[in-house]
């Protein structure tokens, strides 16, 4: 039985049934890889680009950056502080999400888009501190509609980055190269 | 000039008696059990549970040993003895790790607990003289309203993994940062652990050993400390007083 098989897939037609099959499994395979890849779909298709066109800083819709471990993403009371005042709001069918959460009080359910995993504690108010601009990690925002990333946010990533920084002060590589610095 | 960095690295090791380390007043600790609910509460540890706590498998990172002298029925109870990792300068956990999960941290002096790098042979709680290693034999459940106190700045461990007390790591991490902010040092006695915060009788105190003018520093001069188990060469960290 087996080796009927076997003869069978040496004939033309069995190279061709392979040939399509390993076609198969590595289009689902990179299907699968890209899958990973693309930004998660939010309640608002957000234009990142618009609003940094108009001259916004990060730090005035993200301002936990700048104080503390999460950067935060806006209430609706915020978005609205600007929106009600543009004609367009009332107009927009992209924008009815955020007009129904500011009218039925419901908060929009954003998914988070750059992570750490959970066994990493990461602080922004560091990094802003030490003089590290957003686009660094987050890429430029001004070319994106939906917030995406721009690279895997990795250990090698953050190490290659630290490495850099503390270049030759022995001190702050100890210091920046410790695992309980980012694992506790 | 490899070589020569990692002799004086060993140097510093044996001369430098640590970064960070406690002292604890055996005389006056009442054995309350308020360190080792807080600590629980702190560091996200899970409630084994009754079946697995009789197999021996509860998890505390601080615990309250107590021992009795005399034969009954003139027996004769010891003080309390709070007994958690002495954060060792040289640990004996450390070298055994195959995955170099449990490492010594050179920016502050602790024995380091990386669960992500875990694999769960224990062998490290096995060689640990003290015994306060903890294995989580399972993903224990909490209940509905408990996730909701859940610390955020802790990792929430796994099945598989071996834990310890880190020294509220997450707390000194925490006032480093809110003194950079401010664009000063950490002040002794601007935090503390979280078994040392909810003592009420102050038997537990943390601070700076490298520090001579922090009240740790200044508690430790006294003759009557004693390191457990310190013959052994593992250069604990904490120090207790018993019989002062």
């Amino acid at each position: 039985m087996i080796k009927r098989l076997i003869d069978w897939l040496k004939k033309p037609l069995g190279l061709i049934a392979v040939g399509i099959a390993f076609l198969a499994l590595f289009s689902l395979a990179a299907y699968g890889i890209s899958l990973t890849q693309t930004a998660p779909a939010q309640p608002v298709q957000f234009p990142h680009k618009t609003h940094v066109g108009f001259g916004i800083q990060c730090l005035y819709c993200h301002p936990g950056a700048a104080k503390g471990p999460s950067a935060g993403i806006p209430t609706e009371a915020k978005c609205w502080g600007c929106h009600n005042q543009i004609q367009k709001t009332q107009t927009s069918a992209l924008l009815q999400p955020l007009k129904d959460s500011v009218i039925s009080g419901v908060p929009l359910q954003w998914v988070p888009v750059a992570q750490v995993a959970d066994f990493v504690q990461f602080n922004h108010r560091a990094h802003v501190a030490a003089g590290q601009n957003c686009e660094n990690c987050h890429g430029d925002m001004s070319k994106v509609t939906v917030a995406e990333n721009p690279q895997v946010f990795n250990m090698g990533f953050c190490l290659k980055c630290h490495q850099t920084v503390a270049g030759d002060n022995h001190e702050l590589l100890v210091k920046l190269t410790d695992c309980g610095t980012c694992h506790y | 000039m490899a070589i020569e960095l990692k002799i004086s690295e060993v140097k510093m090791s044996a001369e430098q008696s640590g970064k960070w380390g406690m002292v604890i007043d055996q005389d006056i600790c009442t054995g309350c059990q308020a360190c080792v609910a807080a600590c629980a509460m702190e560091n996200n540890i899970s409630f084994v549970g009754e079946v697995d706590s009789g197999y021996g498998r509860s998890m505390h990172w601080i615990r309250i040993e107590r021992f009795w002298e005399g034969e009954y029925p003139e027996v004769k109870m010891t003080a309390n003895q709070p007994m958690l990792c002495q954060q060792c300068g040289h640990a004996t956990c450390e070298p055994v790790c195959p995955a170099f999960a449990t490492v010594h941290s050179q920016a502050e002096q602790l024995n380091l607990q990386v669960y992500n790098r875990c694999v769960g042979t224990r062998y490290c709680a096995n060689n640990c003289p003290y015994q306060v290693r903890a294995f989580n034999w399972r993903d224990y459940k909490r209940p509905e309203p408990l996730s909701n106190q859940l610390n955020p700045d802790v990792t929430v461990r796994r099945v598989g993994v071996m834990e310890k007390c880190t020294f509220c790591i997450q707390r000194i991490h925490k006032a480093q940062d809110v003194a950079k902010s401010e664009g000063r040092e950490v002040v002794d006695g601007e935090f503390t652990t979280a078994c040392a915060q909810a003592c009420p009788a102050n038997a537990i105190t943390f601070g700076r050993v490298d520090d001579p003018e922090s009240l740790v520093s200044q508690l430790m001069k006294q003759s009557h400390g004693v390191k457990h188990l310190e013959e052994l060469g593992t250069l604990p960290n904490v120090t207790y007083f018993k019989g002062g």
